[in-house]
């Protein structure tokens, strides 16, 4: 028996959360004179209140949240986070279609970046606070952030844990998931904040510095301005960009560590070291190509390069320099990299680091292997053997998220975009990236996608922040049987 | 609290499981993996794959910051030093699991206590002499004492010959004298009760009584169940909790053991000078009769095999064995166990967890117990001053549905409450409470 109460009790909740959060546009609202105080403020209040009377009418259920209730509530958490976020675009009338403003929401939630928005600048700046805030919201994820605040049963919060920050590796900084969940948010409101200083420093206004230290930290992508953040061409900006852009696509549990001076396992952390290099080889890769064609300085071309590079991997999706004008080989490379993703236990999403460093050493054993038939080879990761499981688990990962990115990239095609951009729309939002190729690359946008291909666009978005499992199981008929 | 639990064994894993729960900081050390993630599946925990005397490891778990190390791997010396070592890198208060009497006699407790182990723990020990409890009060089927039996939690089966079956607890205590217990929780099927006036006694419940000391006669009395009278008794296994159980008994009733290995077996008769040891295996239901096993009294089957031990005392329950004790370790067993008849259970690890539980402190609660099936908790708090339990009479605290507070112990005696009843601070009051409702409870006592 699924045990309903408890899962209707756990989104009034995020009801609740969700129109609590949606007010806190306001204060800017009210500051710059824009029109959308009544929107925000009837939102907000309205969705609270539906989710706090459900929440209250079922307060009384069983807190005994297992498996497949953890699962059930992580998924339905999203889509109503995003169906119940959108609510203030539609009511303002900024964006008035429903797909539109769902898919503008879902593109927050889970971090992709992709907009619809044709005229950023435009919108009031309430709910491009809100815009921001869904970001940051689904960053560290708010199912964790729930774990934080509310006293959730021990082994319910596990299962809720999981499904939304599934990854092969398991990194509790504490015994409890509660207090692991409360480190995780502590550490990512500090380094916001200590982002949006720096970026109040480098002579942004408050309200840019804010939004844009929300969809760093969150690897969210979203941007204040037309032009992202090429739109502020101070060196220094770009490089605080870069850094927290990087530290965000960060195992948190690094974070943790090396706050508490302990730098050991920063130190031996295998997928920070391989991050760094796929970063510092892509970047440098890139300089060298730019600084080739000419016309640009050394510096320039460092930071352009490192800024969509960073950009790129770590998911976030700030823009600098249009990488579409420097020519099909970079093009090729920008490709690649929407396909690597963050490390996992971070805001970062796509396919993570770890699970290409254990493929990798997997496959190249594989060779060792046959080399010697009885010889017992694991893969070693952290100075630990990795059990086979895991690597099963990885393999079966990668497939299909190969599978989805095709099977998306067809129907794409059906859908009326042309093969580029259908590739580039799909990999871009499994991997929550926001920047693609073709027609939806860094200059361009997603208004012109039809509506059904919004929604399919929206789907995979959810799809890969939860890292895939989390729904295919939801889908699979052994989740169902009693 | 911080604890750090070394072996993710049956007794580990349950501990971690019941502790979890409560608000521990629970960081389980074990060599298996399979173990630990069977473990950290069920517990909110954090787990490290390694061995528990590796410092290296005791300093990943942060050892230096931990209130309590519990080592019950399944080896003694790994306990013992794991013990050793974690007190020395820092941790506040060790427990080991042992195997050996020899450790815990009283004259070698202080050396080992100077070592830096400071409470040991011989489960086998302590279920031989749960055993010879129940030997003592046959018609009981649990015996659990408070505070060394100043108050006692008693299990009953309710069968067909029960007086009272089939009337509300209000009716009982119309019609007979109640003051020296109280009935605290009821598992019937798979559900636990914690009754109120209007529950009845139903056949095939089993019933959970809180008595004082002299009580327990009275509560059999009303029951309809007199202390069966028993001389002869088999104990089927010679392993640890055999032979001490043996070793308890031999002297007042008359003993015969069944132990199947002929080494341990001649070894046994060495050690158990007046039972009477016996070679052969105790499913041969030849080698059963041959030994009149119509005319036990009591079946005692330990060995380390749950399901020998429930067949084999279903059988003696067959052929008329007035009391039979089962060693059942795995939990999962207890509900069936009950529905098909058997007496009593032992279960090695809940009697460890419920000894180690002492030592966890968790605000004003003094000790916590797990009773066999019966999913309810079973606190011992301690009345601080001007909390609200003190402010009035137990009938005008208005406490919520689901909890009884059975008896409390004051000035070293222990009394049951009554509705008059009024707490004073320094009291120390047993609680059977349903596992929800126990942060209103916890209000009461703050």
């Amino acid at each position: 028996m699924i045990n309903y109460k408890v899962i209707f009790n756990f989104l009034g909740f995020l009801l609740i959360l969700n129109g609590i959060a949606m007010m806190f546009g306001i204060p800017f609202s009210i500051y710059y004179g824009d029109d959308d105080i009544f929107t925000l403020l009837f939102s907000g209040l309205s969705i609270s209140t539906i989710g706090f009377i459900t929440y209250y009418l079922t307060k009384d259920s069983n807190k005994d949240i297992k498996k497949r209730e953890g699962y059930i509530v992580v998924t339905l958490g999203w889509l109503i986070m995003a169906l119940f976020g959108a609510i203030p675009f539609i009511v303002h009338g900024s964006i008035p279609s429903v797909t539109d403003a769902f898919f503008e929401t879902m593109s927050g939630f889970t971090t992709t970046g992709a907009s619809i928005l044709n005229d950023i600048e435009a919108m009031p700046h309430g709910l491009l606070f809100w815009r921001s805030f869904t970001q940051w919201l689904g960053g560290m994820g708010f199912i964790v952030l729930s774990l934080a605040i509310l006293p959730i049963l021990g082994i319910g919060g596990m299962q809720l844990f999981v499904a939304e920050v599934p990854g092969p590796t398991k990194d509790k900084i504490h015994p409890r998931i509660r207090e692991t969940a409360k480190r995780l948010w502590g550490i990512y409101v500090l380094l916001t904040f200590v982002e949006v200083l720096l970026l109040l420093i480098g002579g942004m206004d408050l309200f840019d510095a804010i939004n844009h230290a929300f969809t760093t930290m969150a690897t969210g992508g979203f941007s204040t301005k037309q032009d992202s953040i090429a739109h502020f061409t101070s060196p220094f900006i770009q490089y605080v960009i870069i850094l927290f852009m990087f530290l965000a696509g960060m195992n948190f549990s690094l974070h943790y560590y090396w706050l508490h001076r302990n730098f050991n396992p920063v130190k031996k952390n295998e997928e920070f070291k391989f991050y760094s290099f796929l970063i510092i080889a892509f970047a440098t890769l890139i300089a060298i190509g730019l600084f080739m064609k000419g016309n640009i300085g050394v510096e320039k071309a460092i930071r352009d390069s490192l800024f969509q590079v960073v950009s790129i991997i770590t998911t976030t999706g700030f823009i600098t320099a249009d990488y579409e004008l420097w020519g099909v080989f970079f093009h090729a490379l920008f490709f690649l990299m929407l396909f690597i993703g963050g490390s996992a236990g971070s805001t970062g999403g796509g396919v993570k680091v770890v699970r290409h460093l254990l493929l990798i050493k997997n496959s190249a054993l594989e060779l060792r292997r046959l080399v010697h038939p009885r010889a017992v080879i694991p893969v070693r990761y952290n100075d630990n053997s990795v059990s086979k499981d895991i690597i099963f688990n990885i393999m079966a990962f990668l497939l299909f998220y190969i599978a989805i990115f095709v099977t998306g990239t067809i129907v794409m095609t059906l859908v009326g975009l042309d093969f580029l951009t259908a590739m580039g729309s799909v990999a871009t939002s499994l991997g929550n990236v926001g920047p693609a190729i073709e027609g939806v690359g860094p200059s361009d946008n997603f208004a012109h996608i039809p509506d059904i291909g919004k929604w399919i666009l929206s789907f995979l978005m959810l799809l890969g922040r939860l890292e895939l499992f989390t729904i295919l199981i939801i889908f699979s008929p052994s989740f169902w049987k009693k | 609290m911080r604890i750090i639990i070394a072996g993710a064994g049956e007794v580990g894993f349950h501990l971690a499981k019941q502790l979890s729960s409560k608000e521990h900081d629970i960081t389980i050390i074990d060599l298996d993996e399979a173990q630990i993630e069977k473990t950290g599946s069920a517990s909110d925990i954090m787990s490290f794959l390694g061995s528990s005397t590796s410092i290296k490891i005791l300093k990943e778990a942060r050892v230096e910051d931990t209130d309590l190390v519990v080592a019950v791997t399944s080896n003694e010396s790994v306990n013992v030093t794991t013990a050793i070592l974690a007190r020395k890198l820092g941790a506040k208060k060790t427990i080991a699991r042992v195997g050996n009497a020899e450790y815990t006699s009283d004259e070698n407790l202080d050396m080992i206590k100077s070592l830096g182990v400071d409470y040991l723990i011989y489960p086998e020990e302590l279920a031989a002499r749960e055993i010879v409890k129940l030997i003592k009060h046959s018609a009981a089927t649990d015996i659990v004492d408070i505070e060394s039996g100043k108050l006692s939690i008693v299990g009953i089966k309710i069968d067909e010959n029960v007086p009272v079956l089939n009337m509300t607890m209000r009716e009982i205590a119309e019609q007979y004298d109640i003051s020296s217990f109280r009935v605290a929780a009821i598992h019937r099927g798979n559900e636990t009760i914690i009754p109120s006036g209007d529950n009845r006694f139903k056949l095939n419940d089993h019933v959970f009584v809180i008595t004082t000391q002299d009580g327990i006669k009275d509560v059999m009395k009303i029951v309809g169940k007199h202390e069966k009278n028993i001389q002869d008794l088999m104990i089927l296994g010679g392993g640890k909790i055999g032979r001490k159980t043996a070793k308890l008994l031999e002297d007042k009733f008359n003993v015969k053991l069944i132990e199947s290995n002929s080494d341990k077996a001649i070894e046994l008769a060495d050690y158990l000078r007046k039972t009477l040891i016996i070679e052969g295996d105790g499913r041969d239901i030849d080698l059963l009769a041959q030994e009149a096993i119509i005319d036990m009294d009591a079946f005692i089957s330990v060995t380390e095999d749950a399901e020998t031990n429930i067949i084999t005392s279903l059988m003696a329950k067959h052929l008329g064995v007035k009391k039979t004790i089962a060693q059942v370790d795995n939990s999962d067993y207890v509900p069936l166990t009950k529905t098909i008849g058997l007496d009593s259970l032992i279960n090695k690890k809940l009697i460890a967890a419920n000894v180690i539980s002492k030592f966890i402190k968790r605000s004003n609660i003094i000790s916590s117990l797990s009773l066999p099936g019966l999913d309810a908790e079973v606190l011992e708090y301690f009345v601080k001053e001007g909390t609200p339990i003190t402010k009035q009479m137990v009938k005008d605290l208005k406490l919520p549905k689901n909890v009884v507070l059975g008896g409390f112990i004051r000035e070293d005696k222990g009394y049951i409450t009554v509705g008059t009843t009024q707490f004073q601070t320094d009291d120390k009051v047993v609680v059977f409470a349903l596992p929800e409702i126990i942060n209103k409870v916890d209000s009461f006592f703050n």
